[in-house]
Formats: C-alpha cells, structure tokens, sequence
C-alpha cells in the first residue's frame, strides 16, 4: 500500500476526525451538542484555540527544553483558551451562556494537547496550523453531526428554524444527556460500517493486485 | 530541541519568556475586547427590559439598600436587590421590572418580571436562567398560554400557581400541564419577591416614577 | 435461536420432556390473550389497534432486520409478538400509533437484536421500548384516557391517529364528552402520590379503574404457565413478596402519606410485570436462589422508586435494573453440585 504523507488539514477533518476516528473530547461532543448553534460555536472555538495553540508551538519548538515542553504547551493552551474566552462573549453573550463553563473546558480537551505533542512539537508553522484547522473543522463536523440529530428530533428545528411547524411533538430524550450517548452511537454505527465497507472494497482490490506478480511492490 | 544538556538557568528563562508572551496575549485580549463585552451585556439588559416593558426607551436602574433606602445605581452602590424603571420616548413612566429567583425542579431558575406600581399587578415576565427539563419544564419560559397568566397577575392577594385549567382567581396563575412543579416554583418566586419589594416601590413610588 | 433447543437450564438431572422455545412462546401468548382480550374490552377500538399495531411492529421490524443483515429470519419463535404484546399492554391506550411504532423500533433493533436476538438480549425488549418512550414522549405516555366509555366500540380515541411526529390533538373535547364523571386523566398511582386521592380498591382488583389490569387475572394468567412448568413461580412471588414487605414498612411508617400493602400490590404494573416481564428467561437468573434474590429485588426497588422518587410507578426502572443485575446474581449464586461441600464449589 502506499503511504504517502496525508494532506494535514484533509487528515483531521476526515481520516483522523477526532469524534469518530479518534473519539477525543467527549466531553463537549456529549454536553452541548442538544442544539446545532451550540455545536457549531464549540466546533469553531475548538478550531481557533488548536490552530492558535499549534501555530505557536510550532514557532518555538526549536527552543523548547525537553523537560519544560509539557508546562509550556499547557501555558499556551490556556492562553489561546482565554482568549477566546474574551472573543466569544464580545461576539454574543448569548452564545457564551449557552456554552457555559465548556469554553474554559477546552483546556482539558485531550484533542489540543496530544495535537501540540503528536503534529506541532515536530513540524514547522504552517502544516501545523492547517492540522490545527483541520482537526478543528473535524471536531466542528463531529459536533454538528450530533446537533443535527439532537435538535431536529429533540426540538424539531434546524438552526432555530421549525422543520414540521408548530405541531411537532418533541423527542425529550435527545435534549437531555442520553440523547447525547445514543446519537453519539448512532452516527459511531454509521461511521464504522463506512469504513469497514471501504476497507473491505480495499482489501479485495489489493487482493486481486498480488496476483500479478511482476507488479507486486516490497 | 537543546536537549538533555540544558542548564536549570536556560529553562527558567525559557518559562519566563513563555508566561511573559502568555501574560501579553491575554491582557491584550482583555483590553481590546472589554469595551465591547460591556456593549454586548447592556444591550442584552436593554432588551430583556423593553421585551417586559413594550416601548420602553430608558432605563433607570435603583438598588435596595440594606436598610431599605433606595440609591441609584450612578452613586456607586451595589450589592442590593435592583430596580430597574422604564420610561418610553416621550419621558412617561411605564412601570418598574425586578429580579427574583426560586429553587426549580432542576435547579434555581432565575427570572425578570415588570411590575406596575399604580395598578399592583405583574405585567409580564420572562426566565434569565434556568435548568429544567427540556420539552417540561422549560415551557415555562416560551408556552405561550403560560405566559398569558401574566399580562395582568393581581398582587394585592397572595400569587400562586393552581393545576392547569383550575384558574380561577386574577392573582393565580395557569400551570402547565406536566410541569406542576416549575410552574409552582414560578409562583413562589414571584409571591416572595412581590411581598419583599412592593411596599419599598411603594414607599419610594414617586421617585421612582419621576426617574431621579 | 436456530434449531430446537431444550430450555431447562438448570443443574441435572434433567427430567423435563424436550420442550422447544416455541412451544414455551407460544403458550405465553396463549396466556396473554385473556389480558389482552380484557385491555382491548376495557378501552375499546383504540386499544385493540393499539395492541395489533405494536405486535406486528415488533415482528416485522424482526423479520426485516433479519432479512437486511442476510440471516434466517427469527420471527417464528414468537417471542418479537410476545414483545409487542407486552409493549402494548404497558402503553396508554390513546397513545399515537406513530409513537408505538417507534417504541416497537427501539425494543426490537437495540433492544433484542443488538445484543445478539433471543437468548442474548440483556434486558426484557418490551420495557426498553418503554423505557424509551416514557423518556421521549413523557406526557403521551402517561396520559391515560377512560376506560368504559360509553362508544368505545364505535369510535377511536382520536389521539391514536395523530399524523406521525405531530402532537396528539388535545382530548378536552372528547374527554367531556365521553368522562366517567370526576375524571382526570391520572392514574390511581399518580393521584395517590401527588394529591393522595385513594382509588377503590375493589376496581382495581377487577381492573376497572383507569390505567390498570386487573390483577386477579394477571395471576390466573401468570398461574396457567406455571402449571404448565413453563415458567418459575418464584421470581412472581418474590418480587410481590418484596413490594409488600417493603410497602408495608412505608405504610408503618407513615400511613397517611403510604398507602397499604394490598393496595401497593394491585396498583399500576407491578403483577404485570413481575408475572410476565421480571420472568423473562434470558434476562433473569436461573438458579432458585438467584430467582428470590432477584424478585425481592425488584420488589423493594419497585417501591423505593414509588414512594420516594420523583414517578408515581417504578416496576419498569426495578425490573430493567434487575435484569442489568441479573448476570452478577448468577455469578452469586452457583448451584451446588450434589453432594458437594459449600468450599469446593469452583468458581
């Protein structure tokens, strides 16, 4: 197979994607994904604190003491953290009530520390921020994916705007916490079965590869 | 990366340097985007205002002082209950909106309400904040018959929520259907706070209503 | 479950005649009937569609299931139609078609067939449907209408044909003018627990309040299975022992506030349930000792959830958590084999 270096931001937004590759941040994905703006406004506060936290780490990784390395990507995190803290509540109040205590949360996201000591530690500036993007648009996907089940069953709406009028009959369950666990499982299932249907598509084709002898690579 | 050779000296420079950028990012952060939180807070007050008081255009806001004295908020006093009084575009006083807050059935739900001082009776009311029961309890913040039950709530007589459909008095209010307890918690807390800031409005009404 | 299976599980010798899971089903349907037949008399047209619609939900959403995952279909072992039997009886009658359809969804696909189809399911498939339909649909669920009203026969409740994922229509309307006088749309239990109103107790033997079977012939219904040695008397009378018992120190207590142990007993879904879902064979213990430890259980949960939790019933939460347990109860509970000294029991 070859193995080319991915594209690093197509890596996060899709064969790394945090939420059903990786299963990073259940955190948030499962506390407020109950509505579709929420999921989108954690999504990109996510992407901005990891593009912010890896760009930087990525333009002092040549002077960062081996031993100090953890201590300095965790004081960085908590910066970018912090001011996005500020951002969101300069851009909607309403917003930042929704998120709640899930914004200072994002310290604790595991996605943006391991992106720091796994991509950023080790690459230079900007593939870094493109992984940040990437990983970041990845987890904003996720999320949405959630909120969409959640909200449209949960409230009937999409954004706010009423998909079957006034007379929807609201499934309570998936505004509340096990609604978050059981479409987090139903997108899983549907992510699972793509990827094991395309790797056993894969599978066969290089199957059929290794007949031809003279083609076959070490 | 210098490696396993770095002095103690090296890396304590090395923290120093970080927590300094740290330190100037997030300042910087703070400065640029205050001014526009505090925008953003009072146009958020502003409309939750004019939401309970249609029309209004100015807001004067008062705090209780521990002894039952009313200050303006301008000379600096706080800790106390506040009031906020509307005034439309034309100067004319439209009625004074409060804060109350009661244990609901998930957790305090926190609420604004307008109250007319002439007439004693609530106007209207709206939740700030709140955690219960999505598609239940949380109706009492959006149902709009549930919110009907306060266009004109009397006050002179004890307020209290009754079963849904068992309303028969001005001063009692509709509960919803399936969210007895939210709707409950809504009347004590409104009972509780009418019995607490009505008779210092009263005893301050006029300066109140004048908006000094 | 291909093949016929012997269904005594218990230690050996067995002396039981080969008696297949068919034929155990099939006579649990048998022994439904009766309730089904007094439910559908009880509450009219509604509640025979209602109980027709959730039983063939429940065997079709088997019978495509299995065609989709291209294996043999299961369907013919009865137990996806005792399922939905089950599912129907615990539901209101005016409940809204479209909402038993999804419950029969829920019970059968996570429910059962997740877990592996009969034999494997961890919890009875009837209450997670129910489980999750009182999680999403609180209000339809609990909202009961009348029985014996007077055209019960000639006219649906109209909720049950509200348009899928819409609201019933409200029943203001047709509760006027069908009521049995003083009617409120709560159950015994509910009333009993928020307002204190007692029921009669005399109806509810004979289940003719509103919201409730009548017991005498849950048990006769329970008691033809069990002389059939189809089913364990044991985890029934455990888990009836442990309500009373548990009831009766409430009602010790503080008889104003908890009612008797008689009462306790004939209200809401406890013989219901403890006669034909607690019994579930894959979802129980299997050991004797296991079976008491169990019902008693699920008896002492049953009113714990009741009278100090914030529902008025509870069976359903004490049996699925009973059935979470029961895997750990087996683990508890060894049989000893014969002659063998308590010490040398292998674990």
């Amino acid at each position: 197979m070859k193995e080319t270096a991915p594209n690093p931001f197509i890596n996060g937004l899709w064969r790394q994607n945090p939420t059903f590759v990786q299963i990073l941040g259940m955190c948030p994905t499962l506390a407020i994904t109950n509505s579709v703006q929420n999921a989108i406004a954690m999504g990109l506060a996510t992407a901005f604190v990891l593009i912010c936290s890896n760009g930087l780490i990525a333009a002092i990784r040549k002077h960062v003491p081996k031993q100090v390395r953890i201590a300095t990507y965790i004081a960085i995190i908590a910066t970018a953290v912090t001011v996005t803290d500020y951002l969101v509540k300069a851009i909607s109040i309403s917003v930042y009530k929704a998120l709640g205590p899930f914004i200072p949360l994002i310290v604790a996201n595991c996605l943006v520390l391991e992106r720091a000591e796994g991509f950023a530690a080790k690459k230079p500036v900007i593939p870094s921020m493109m992984d940040g993007a990437g990983m970041g648009l990845g987890f904003a996907f996720g999320l949405t994916c959630l909120g969409t089940v959640r909200e449209v069953l949960g409230a009937g709406t999409f954004l706010g705007i009423h998909l079957f009028g006034p007379n929807f009959e609201p499934w309570v369950l998936f505004l509340l916490p096990p609604g978050g666990f059981i479409s987090l499982a139903i997108w899983l299932l549907i992510f699972a079965s793509y990827r094991e249907r395309k790797d056993r598509r894969e599978r066969a084709r290089a199957a059929l590869l290794t007949i031809q002898p003279a083609e076959v690579q070490s | 990366m210098t490696g396993a050779t770095t002095k103690s000296a090296q890396m304590i420079r090395f923290l120093g340097f970080v927590s300094l950028l740290c330190g100037v990012l997030i300042v910087g952060a703070h400065i640029t985007s205050q001014s526009r939180i505090r925008v953003n807070q009072e146009e958020i007050l502003r409309e939750s205002l004019a939401q309970l008081l249609p029309g209004m255009t100015r807001q004067v806001i008062y705090i209780v002082t521990p002894t039952g004295k009313l200050a303006s908020a301008a000379s600096g006093e706080s800790g106390g209950k506040r009031i906020f009084a509307g005034f439309d575009a034309g100067g004319k006083f439209l009625g004074v909106v409060l804060e109350a807050s009661e244990r609901g059935y998930a957790d305090v739900i926190s609420a604004m309400y307008a109250y007319s001082p002439g007439s004693q009776t609530i106007t209207g009311f709206s939740v700030l904040e709140m955690k219960e029961t999505p598609g239940l309890g949380n109706k009492i913040g959006s149902d709009p018959d549930f919110l009907a039950n306060f266009k004109a709530l009397d006050t002179t007589h004890p307020v209290a929520a009754v079963k849904h459909g068992k309303k028969t008095n001005p001063w009692e209010i509709d509960a919803i259907s399936g969210a007895t307890i939210s709707s409950r918690a809504v009347g004590r807390m409104l009972a509780a706070s009418v019995q607490e800031m009505a008779p210092i409005i009263a005893r301050h009404r006029d300066r109140i209503e004048r908006g000094n | 479950m291909s093949g016929t299976t012997i269904i005594e599980v218990r230690t050996s010798p067995h002396l039981h005649g080969p008696m297949t899971v068919e034929t155990i089903m099939r006579h649990v349907i048998y022994a439904l009937l009766p309730i089904a037949a007094f439910f559908s008399w009880h509450f009219g047209l509604s509640a025979a569609l209602l109980l027709a619609v959730t039983t063939a939900g429940c065997v079709l959403a088997e019978h495509t299931a299995c065609r989709l995952s291209g294996k043999r279909s299961t369907v013919n072992d009865y137990s996806a139609a005792i399922t939905g039997l089950l599912l129907g009886l615990t539901l209101p009658p005016g409940l809204p078609l479209w909402m038993a359809v999804v419950g029969c969804l829920v019970a059968i696909l996570p429910g059962k067939l997740l877990f592996g189809g009969l034999g494997s399911n961890v919890f009875n498939p009837a209450l997670v449907g129910r489980a999750f339909l009182q999680a999403a649909f609180p209000v339809a669920v609990t909202n009961y209408t009348p029985g014996l009203a007077a055209n019960r026969f000639v006219e649906f409740i109209p909720s049950t044909w509200a348009v899928p994922l819409m609201k019933p229509a409200p029943l203001n309307d047709w509760l006027a003018k069908v009521a049995v006088d003083g009617f409120t749309g709560a159950t015994p239990l509910a009333m009993q627990k928020f307002d204190h109103i007692y029921s009669e107790l005399g109806p509810l033997l004979w289940g003719l309040g509103p919201g409730s079977l009548p017991g005498c012939l849950i048990l006769l219904c329970g008691a033809y299975l069990v002389v059939r040695g189809m089913m364990d008397w044991r985890i029934t009378a455990s888990m009836i022992a442990g309500a009373a018992a548990t009831g009766g120190i409430f009602h010790l207590v503080n008889p104003a506030l908890y009612p008797d142990p008689v009462w306790v007993v004939f209200t809401g879904g406890l013989l219901l349930g403890a006669t034909f879902m607690a019994t579930d064979p894959v979802a129980s213990p299997v050991t004797p000792r296991g079976m008491w430890i169990y019902g008693l259980l699920m008896g002492v949960l049953t009113v714990l959830i009741r009278n100090l939790g914030g529902l008025p019933e509870g069976v359903m939460y004490a049996i699925l958590f009973g059935n979470a347990l029961s895997p750990l109860i087996d683990r508890l509970t060894p049989p000893r084999p014969y002659g063998a000294r308590k010490a040398q029991v292998p674990q």
